[in-house]
């Protein structure tokens, strides 16, 4: 296992080699003018453009300018962002821990909802559990995510006013942004619960559940789908009929047998989803006024921001990266034949 | 499940529409939802209104107007206003004497002097960045507007000539006019925020000495403290300025000179989501939200909430701007930068025919009787209603896609109509009114020929500030809001080749200039009539840009706010303005 785990982690850095270079290559369907805006921090130097061009060699043979660039990303260099008015690894590391632990509030529960509900609708196919779930699952995968997220503000903000959008209340922003507060995480309920402080944590917890309640009702449909589908095919094999005509009960049979089985393309779809989060949930950030990772990829998208873009697409593909890492070592605990074959 | 479900709805339905209509929620704390992030806080670089709403309320000007009042004024970091009357104005006009008040502090307890008036003012005449604010006190302080030539290069004797102009006489700060100039002590009342010299120095800024001023000309936004930091003597001091979240906290100024702020904390913050900005508004955690007309009946009946309409504005907004030399260093604008079909060469709209195309093909009725709701007139020129000059009887524009297309077929020799042209027109992001402008014309403008393709794109304030100043938008809709109340504030920047928008859409017209310095010399009334009427003309003649509607405002708010009085010279007035009045009940 050790060795297998090794041989992805070797592979790692080759992978990173082939989205950097393919980045790197799309840049150069740019005039090598708004390419020299990856390294202006200074709007005077707009008048001397040609001195950054020379600089930073942006006329010459593309392996020379990627090795320039590759030089400055790994010194921490990615640039200015202007939508976010910092750097960009300062805007990463300002936007990506709230999409963080968005994600984390909302992965667990899609992964129990879905692979719980994904079981049961298989062991009760076609009664009244499995419509009822498949309908949920349909209208979650079908429904727009601003539509959801705004019908959801409307009664549980605007109508009951229990979870308000954005981040958190006024007192708690007081309170992180204190010389007395210690940001041990960067993950804000974590950060306050270690403070002592309950009440911060439970407000920030407060403005995290309609963002994650609308991504788990979007995101849980196509994990339960795949669950319900792959365990009945598992349902159907020889493996389980055998097991039964030797008369092990139901549950072990579903739980021990089945469903380990049943969990190799729910892994894949889950390092998927985890990804999907993770790179940002834009309308979701948008519609919750939640300032996250996602929001300011599009921002820089949407205005050019060339460094912008760049550093939000190389944090998702590293991202996309590791998690394939995980999904791959997941499989090999999953299935023990993955790693023997390996 | 279903009996789960069935509960619930019934259980909401119940529920009262709001249980906030009447109870105050945060009573010391102020929040004001807009859709705008302030490019700086620096008093000499910002020119925008959200950076202003901050500026307003945490440093403070020599006077300021006086309630509603757009001519009257009290002073503040001034003991006195000066008149001929009280003899601080000499008898020709031409130096004023403003005693500057003693026993005012700044947010970090230094006490005010007259020395960091005089900085203050040196410091906004000399940082003259780029489309920045300084040239309105240039102008009357040294009689040109800008420190650097056309070429850039910094004039000789700028040094001498803004020393001479601001000084200190004990106690008094003096002012010497080259010429005499009647709306200064208007202008001094907006754009005269005083910064503590001390701090600036301590803090990396320019030290206000001869040798190092050069240096500190036309600077980059970011390289000063002033740009995210501030500390003034206003009621409020800014507590931070949260870009991620795009959020200001300004805090109360217990040291205030005045009666302190009702007010413990003022909230600004950017949301670009109408609907996440009304339920804020709702649930009472907004006091009040910026809203574009086309938004009033979604607000109109909401419990607790309050809609004050029909308030006049002092500004000229929306204009469509076209820029006669694009610059197309690394522009997405402007597409191939070719007249090929895929884009247009940088000096597209120096062809007065494209120009007038446009003009033609936008529908101003239409804009005014669905978008402002019939909420407003169709403007006849760059001088808004209320303000001398302004002339009803001018001519105008109207939609006639027949004339539109006659324009596009004479443009550049025929081959605009031949080849067709792609470009992009950029709004910023949640300027509702600004949007459709740009999807009028992109539907009108694309229906003429099937080779005609315009882009629209929505493009966040600060950055759509940069790409403006930089030249880049072949098209870009913006407005503009007085700096003081006199037709000259409007002449000036969208007419003359030396103004902020001309300068950025290098139009430049030597007729056009005469006649703007004229208006600003005349003291004659009707004189300046005449003046700005043959001036107005010619801007229709010329097309530099768009002027769409004379139009009134409205404010929503909760109904427990009080206090609240329009005064249309305010920052991002009637929305946000100036908080210290301002309480709950």
């Amino acid at each position: 296992m050790v060795k297998y785990v090794l041989k992805r982690l070797a592979f790692l850095p080759l992978v990173m080699f082939g989205v950097t270079f393919l980045l790197f290559f799309l840049l150069q369907f740019l005039s090598p003018e708004m390419r020299a805006s990856l390294y202006v921090k200074d709007p005077r130097q707009l008048s001397q453009l040609d001195a950054v061009i020379e600089k930073y060699g942006l006329r010459k043979p593309m392996p020379v300018q990627y090795g320039i660039w590759l030089k400055q990303v790994a010194h921490g260099d990615l640039g200015y962002s202007e939508t976010a008015k910092m750097p960009v690894a300062d805007a990463i590391r300002a936007f990506f821990p709230a999409t963080f632990e968005l994600t984390l509030v909302t992965f667990f529960p899609i992964l129990i909802v879905g692979v719980f509900f994904g079981v049961l609708s298989a062991v009760y196919r076609d009664r009244l559990l499995d419509h009822v779930t498949r309908f949920v699952a349909i209208t979650g995968y079908s429904l727009p995510s601003f539509v959801l997220g705004l019908l959801l503000l409307m009664v549980f903000y605007g109508h009951l006013h229990w979870f308000p959008p954005g981040r958190y209340t006024l007192d708690t922003d007081m309170l992180v942004h204190g010389s007395a507060f210690h940001h041990y995480t960067g993950l804000l309920s974590l950060d306050c619960a270690l403070n002592g402080d309950w009440a911060a944590c439970g407000d920030v917890l407060k403005h995290l559940v309609l963002p994650a309640a609308t991504l788990l009702y979007i995101s849980v449909a196509l994990l339960l789908r795949i669950t319900r589908s792959s365990m009945l095919e598992e349902l159907t094999k020889d493996y389980v009929r055998t097991a039964r005509a030797k008369g092990l009960p139901e549950r072990t049979i579903i739980r021990k047998h089945a469903l380990a089985n049943a969990l190799i393309p729910v892994v894949t779809l889950s390092s998927l989803l985890f990804i999907g989060l993770l790179g940002g949930v834009v309308i979701t950030e948008t519609v919750f006024d939640f300032p996250g990772i996602g929001r300011w990829g599009v921002q820089a998208a949407q205005q050019l921001d060339i460094p912008g873009v760049l550093g939000s697409t190389l944090l998702a593909a590293t991202l996309f990266v590791l998690a394939n890492l995980i999904s791959d070592i997941l499989y090999a605990v999953v299935d023990p034949r993955i790693r023997v074959g390996n | 499940m279903t009996r789960l479900l069935l509960c619930a709805s019934l259980l909401l339905g119940t529920l009262p529409v709001s249980a906030l209509a009447s109870a105050v929620k945060n009573p010391d704390t102020y929040t004001y939802v807009t859709i705008s992030d302030s490019d700086s806080l620096d008093p000499a670089w910002a020119y925008d209104t959200a950076s202003a709403l901050i500026i307003l309320n945490v440093y403070e000007p020599l006077f300021q107007f006086e309630g509603t009042s757009t001519s009257k004024l009290v002073p503040l970091i001034a003991a006195k206003v000066p008149t001929r009357g009280n003899g601080l104005i000499s008898p020709d006009g031409r130096t004023y004497r403003i005693p500057i008040r003693k026993g005012i502090k700044f947010q970090d307890g230094e006490p005010l002097t007259p020395e960091d008036a005089r900085y203050s003012l040196l410091r906004f005449l000399l940082q003259d960045r780029a489309g920045g604010p300084s040239s309105l006190l240039l102008e009357p302080l040294t009689g040109y507007t800008s420190t650097r030539d056309s070429k850039g290069v910094l004039r000789p004797g700028v040094w001498r000539d803004v020393n001479r102009a601001v000084s200190v006489d004990g106690d008094d700060l003096i002012l010497r006019l080259p010429r005499p100039y009647a709306p200064i002590l208007t202008i001094l009342a907006s754009w005269s925020p005083i910064v503590s010299k001390g701090w600036a120095v301590k803090n990396g800024d320019w030290d206000g000495t001869e040798a190092t001023w050069e240096k500190f000309n036309n600077p980059s936004k970011q390289a000063s403290p002033f740009f995210e930091r501030a500390n003034g003597t206003g009621p409020f001091a800014l507590d931070r300025w949260d870009r991620r979240t795009k959020e200001f906290i300004l805090v109360r100024n217990d040291h205030y000179w005045r009666k302190p702020a009702r007010l413990k904390t003022v909230v600004v913050k950017g949301v670009n989501e109408f609907g996440t900005r009304k339920l804020m508004l709702q649930a009472g955690d907004a006091d009040a939200i910026y809203a574009d007309r086309p938004l009033l009946s979604q607000l109109q009946g909401l419990p607790g909430v309050q809609i004050i309409d029909d308030l006049p504005t002092m500004e000229m907004n929306p204009v469509v701007f076209f820029t006669f030399k694009v610059n197309p260093v690394g522009n997405s604008f402007i597409g191939s930068g070719r007249l090929d079909g895929n884009g247009i060469p940088p000096d597209f709209f120096d062809d007065p025919d494209v120009r007038k195309g446009f003009a033609y093909a936008f529908d101003y009725k239409g804009f005014i009787s669905d978008v402002m709701r019939g909420k407003g007139t169709q403007a006849t020129g760059c001088i808004p209603k209320g303000l001398p000059g302004h002339n009803p009887r001018q001519p105008v524009y109207r939609l006639d896609l027949k004339k539109a297309a006659e324009h596009f077929k004479k443009a550049w020799g025929g081959k605009v109509w031949q080849q067709g042209f792609q470009f992009t027109i950029a709004f910023n992001s949640g300027n509702l009114p600004r949007q459709t402008i740009c999807q009028i014309l992109k539907r009108n403008v694309e229906s003429l020929n099937p080779k005609f393709k315009v882009d629209v794109r929505s493009v966040e304030w600060p950055t759509f500030l940069d790409a403006y100043q930089a030249s880049k938008m072949p098209i870009f809709v913006m407005g503009w809001s007085a700096d003081y109340p006199d037709p000259h504030d409007f002449a000036f920047p969208l007419l003359d080749s030396k103004g902020d928008y001309p300068l950025t859409q290098h139009f430049s017209n030597p007729e056009v200039d005469r006649l703007v310095e004229a208006g600003e010399t005349a003291t004659n009334p009707a004189e300046r009539r005449r003046i700005y009427a043959r001036l107005q003309k010619l801007e229709h003649d010329l097309v530099p840009h768009l002027v769409i509607a004379d139009t009134v405002l409205y404010r929503t708010q909760r109904s427990w706010v009080k206090g609240w009085y329009d005064n249309p010279i305010f920052p991002d007035s009637p929305y946000g303005g100036y908080f210290y009045p301002l309480w709950k009940q």
